[in-house]
């Protein structure tokens, strides 16, 4: 007993703290809070480049004048054809401040968050294609889940023969396709797209290419597949409502 | 006194911020093959070496759940959760103090982080292959993530533990004159 009440008087407060730790930790954890990343956003933010000059680089805008007429033509064409329209309603850039906390998870924080009209579900995009989404939102950062994560799941179609598969991610610079059809026409090289069935991300969004096919594979074909987006090199993103 | 013990466990806590804040960013030269280091491990090993085990596995369980709440996305369940890895760390720390096994030096404190991080990451890998992950894929990732980890978060482990140690040693010593005073 006297050795109880000793212990207790020597660790009690440490014991108490940890406690106290624990619950407010747990708290955190349970309304899925985005405190740490704000904190982090606050203090990551005098170290943030901007860089205008990235959007106002001559040759980046030649293209994108030159994608936004194909792109105005293709939605024309598709109106001609009844085709149902996709959904993207604004986008911004956003910086990338932070990656994933632990080895595991493949994710990104950005720095904007609702304040900026942020919200969960947003489409991410790199230069290159496809990045992610967004899957929690703070006040002024918000959590990004990559399409490298071994959780994530991509509908998407090769390009060139429309065959369909779902791509989950292996690790940052590759994923895996698994395809719904045995025989499909599918070649080293080819570039993947999202594929309209797809509920989370709007058609024709380039994904990656095609580095290797098995064919053999039980019970259907699959394929590495090599990201377009650069996604350890990233350093800025758009974020894309849908 | 109660000024210095003020500081004392300030520093402390104000550490454990600092440590929690480098877990996101990639500052140059704490990245090996593109993953970063686990800070929250190394200051969890120098608190854990004087501590009871308790304490240090309730310190491991509180330090796992701030990195769930940074890390895993709002959808996922308990699991795979960091505080199991974290506590058995800890309460391993703690245990290898007691059996006065381990010196308390730079050496010997990269030694036991080197351990503890692949102990951690090998709960993690544990965790992911019961919840229904595909497991050669988690174990191939898990050679990689525990050899980089230990590696890089061992090295990295004077930079934090020699901070919060002198911290440690000036609270005691300046206890100590109080008291015979």
């Amino acid at each position: 007993m006297a050795q109880i009440q000793k212990w207790w008087l020597r660790y009690g407060w440490q014991l108490g703290l940890v406690c106290v730790g624990i619950y407010f930790a747990l708290m955190l954890r349970l309304q899925h809070s985005m405190v740490i990343s704000e904190v982090y956003e606050f203090f990551s933010r005098p170290f943030q480049v901007s860089r205008p000059e990235l959007l106002e680089n001559a040759r980046i805008q030649e293209l994108q004048y030159r994608i936004t007429e194909l792109e105005n033509q293709n939605a024309k064409l598709q109106q001609i054809l009844n085709l149902p329209q996709s959904k993207i309603n604004s986008t911004q850039w956003a910086p990338i401040i932070g990656r994933s906390g632990d080895a595991w998870w493949q994710e990104v924080l950005i720095g904007k968050g609702k304040n900026q009209g942020i919200s969960i579900g947003d489409l991410v995009e790199g230069e290159g294609g496809l990045v992610g989404r967004v899957i929690n939102v703070g006040e002024s950062s918000s959590q990004v889940l990559l399409i490298s994560d071994s959780s994530s799941q991509v509908g998407i179609m090769v390009s060139r023969s429309r065959v369909m598969g779902i791509l989950r991610g292996k690790n940052q610079g590759t994923g895996i396709v698994e395809f719904f059809v045995r025989d499909g026409d599918v070649k080293t090289g080819d570039i993947v797209v999202t594929s309209p069935m797809s509920s989370l991300f709007p058609p024709g969004i380039p994904v990656g290419k095609v580095r290797s096919v098995d064919i053999n594979k039980q019970p259907a074909p699959e394929a590495v597949v090599e990201f377009l987006a650069p996604l350890g090199l990233l350093e800025y993103v758009r974020v894309s409502k849908l | 006194m109660i000024w210095r013990t003020l500081f004392y466990v300030l520093g402390t806590v104000g550490g454990l911020g600092i440590c929690i804040l480098l877990l996101p960013s990639r500052l140059p030269g704490t990245t090996l093959v593109g993953y970063g280091t686990n800070w929250l491990l190394i200051w969890l090993v120098g608190w854990s070496l004087h501590r009871p085990v308790p304490i240090a596995v309730g310190a491991g369980i509180c330090l796992g759940l701030l990195q769930d709440s940074l890390v895993l996305p709002p959808d996922a369940g308990i699991f795979p959760s960091h505080s199991l890895g974290l506590a058995l760390s800890g309460g391993l720390t703690a245990m290898l103090q007691k059996q006065r096994y381990m010196q308390e030096d730079f050496i010997s404190v990269a030694l036991i982080v080197f351990g503890m991080a692949v102990i951690t990451e090998t709960v993690n890998a544990l965790q992911r292959s019961f919840i229904g992950m595909e497991v050669v894929q988690v174990w191939s990732d898990h050679q990689r993530i525990a050899l980089s980890s230990a590696v890089l978060t061992s090295l990295w482990s004077p930079a934090c533990y020699f901070p919060l140690s002198q911290l440690r040693h000036w609270f005691y010593r300046s206890t100590k004159k109080l008291t015979q005073n």
